[in-house]
């Protein structure tokens, strides 16, 4: 068993590093896990949030 | 130093030149900025043609433009021709220098503005305070032991310091309104759109803004006016025609206002509460209303700006890592690996949020809410506690912006003092509010601001810490 099979949020903060070119020594990887762990926090807020299913998003927002 | 309105009509009937003003100007910028750290650099050359070109056209008798005289600085994001556009970080300082002027500082220039330099901010706009890691901490013009918030510090502790009465700054998600709030002075983040962004270092592209601050409601709309007008350039501008925000200003007999509780009471501490008080009874304002999305409006600009920042910097934090600041480094990084589907709920959240705000808008015609849950926090502080709850200060510090600039609100923000806090420090600063109207009413939250401003809870103090 390796150290992150237990840690799917470092886990998959591992693999995207790796998959998007980043190469970083443990005490980065760190820190990263960290930075993201309060982003799914604050992402939790977002996903939970009650929407209609055909709600649009706002990728060009035009009020 | 005065207002830009009081500048313009002084140039104009000849008792003040534009180079008497900007002597001033410069005397007043080597007494007071050392303490602060306001300025990267200044553009005291450019200032010199500027302000004699001002002149000349007085001097030959010809009419002269709205802002002609009035000296300026702008947040140093925006580009200045023939200057590095830093955007606060230390890895675009070999970069070369910008070919030609943003958008809105070419159209500042040609209402006659004066610019006399570029300004400190928090390092590629991520954050709400200016403490720089690689050009220093801008503090408070009221309180030099605490920071002048973020990311426009520089631009508000100017302006709080009676430096100048215009600059301009960016929000992306509260960088005009929170260093406005801290450091005691009018703010404008006008409609998402609204203003081009032309010319200006980028951070989110779909929740970047850009708009200024000022010492006056008049001076925040002649600047507002003369940045006005379609730009092709910049995709996210709305092309829309010029609506002059006009200097009478009056608020419009049975307007509307509503007083946002929920999230906007919840996270603003007694002063925050207290000034909110103040601005409802001086605009009559008796009314409580909710705007149920504000939370997870928030959320989801903290979701966009992670992704979005994230992906702009990846090939250089891939490059050159350790030139970016430590505190921004790794949350950048992190923001680059959110997943797609995250982003996009976030970007449907956000469409929901903006019509839950429409809804309310067929209530009221403008809300108001605090700029800040608390007054400006000690420089280095790491949290925030408000009505109990502990919050980073870095991102708290935005918690009652973010979900307005979320949806591309208007919003004027104006500083109110609402004399609350147990130590007399703390009672001595500001809390701003904002005066938050529909898409496109910038009209609307400036003359709230002036009806403010009039009655005297919105105002200007001079410094007591320089």
């Amino acid at each position: 068993m390796t150290k992150t099979d237990d840690n799917p949020l470092e886990a998959y903060v591992r693999a995207a590093l790796a998959l998007q070119g980043y190469k970083f020594g443990d005490a980065e990887v760190a820190e990263i896990v960290a930075q993201f762990s309060r982003l799914e926090t604050v992402a939790r807020t977002v996903l939970e949030w009650p929407l209609p299913f055909a709600s649009e998003p706002a990728p060009v927002f035009r009020p | 130093m005065g207002s830009a309105a009081d500048i313009v009509q002084q140039i104009a009937k000849g008792t003040r030149s534009a180079a008497a003003v900007l002597a001033e100007c410069k005397t007043l910028i080597a007494r007071k900025d050392p303490e602060l750290n306001c300025f990267t650099a200044k553009t005291f050359e450019r200032a010199e043609r500027e302000a004699a070109a001002i002149d000349a056209l007085y001097a030959q008798g010809k009419t002269l433009p709205p802002l002609a005289g009035v000296p300026y600085a702008v947040k140093n994001l925006f580009d200045v021709e023939g200057m590095v556009t830093l955007a606060g970080a230390k890895l675009n300082a070999g970069n070369a220098p910008a070919a030609a002027d943003a958008t809105i500082v070419a159209r500042m220039s040609r209402a006659g503005a004066v610019l006399v330099g570029a300004l400190n901010m928090e390092e590629l706009a991520y954050g709400f305070l200016t403490e720089n890691h690689h050009y220093g901490t801008t503090r408070n013009p009221h309180d030099l032991e605490r920071g002048a918030g973020g990311s426009s510090g520089g631009s508000a502790a100017a302006v709080g310091a009676g430096m100048l009465p215009i600059t301009l700054g960016s929000d992306t998600s509260g960088s005009i309104r929170v260093p406005a709030s801290l450091c005691g002075v009018f703010g404008l983040k006008p409609t998402y759109g609204r203003l081009p962004r032309t010319g200006t270092f980028p951070f989110v592209n779909s929740l970047d803004h850009v708009g200024p601050f000022a010492n006056s409601v008049l001076g925040l709309a002649l600047a507002y006016d003369a940045m006005q007008g379609p730009d092709p350039a910049d995709p996210a501008c709305a092309q829309r025609a010029v609506e002059p925000a006009g200097v009478s200003l009056p608020l419009p007999a049975g307007t509307r206002i509503g007083i946002l509780g929920g999230w906007f009471h919840e996270w603003a501490d007694p002063a925050a509460r207290r000034s909110v008080q103040l601005a409802a009874a001086a605009l009559g304002a008796t009314e409580w209303t909710e705007l149920e999305s504000a939370e997870v409006a928030r959320a989801a600009a903290y979701i966009i700006t992670g992704a979005e920042g994230g992906a702009l910097h990846r090939p250089r934090l891939i490059e050159r890592y350790e030139d970016f600041g430590p505190a921004s480094r790794s949350r950048l990084v992190a923001g680059g690996l959110i997943p797609a589907s995250w982003v996009i709920q976030a970007q449907r959240v956000r469409r929901h949020a903006y019509t839950q705000a429409m809804a309310l808008f067929e209530h009221y015609d403008l809300l108001i809410a605090a700029a800040a849950p608390a007054v400006a926090p000690k420089v280095g502080q790491e949290t925030l506690l408000i009505n109990g709850r502990s919050i980073p200060t870095k991102a708290g510090l935005g918690v009652l912006t973010q979900p307005i600039s979320c949806i591309g609100l208007p919003v004027c923000t104006v500083p109110v003092w609402p004399g609350e806090g147990d130590a007399a420090a703390e009672r001595a600063l500001p809390v701003g509010v904002q005066l938050i109207g529909a898409p496109w009413c910038e009209r609307l939250c400036l003359a709230a601001a002036r009806t403010l401003e009039q009655a005297g809870i919105a105002e200007i103090r001079p410094t007591s810490a320089l």
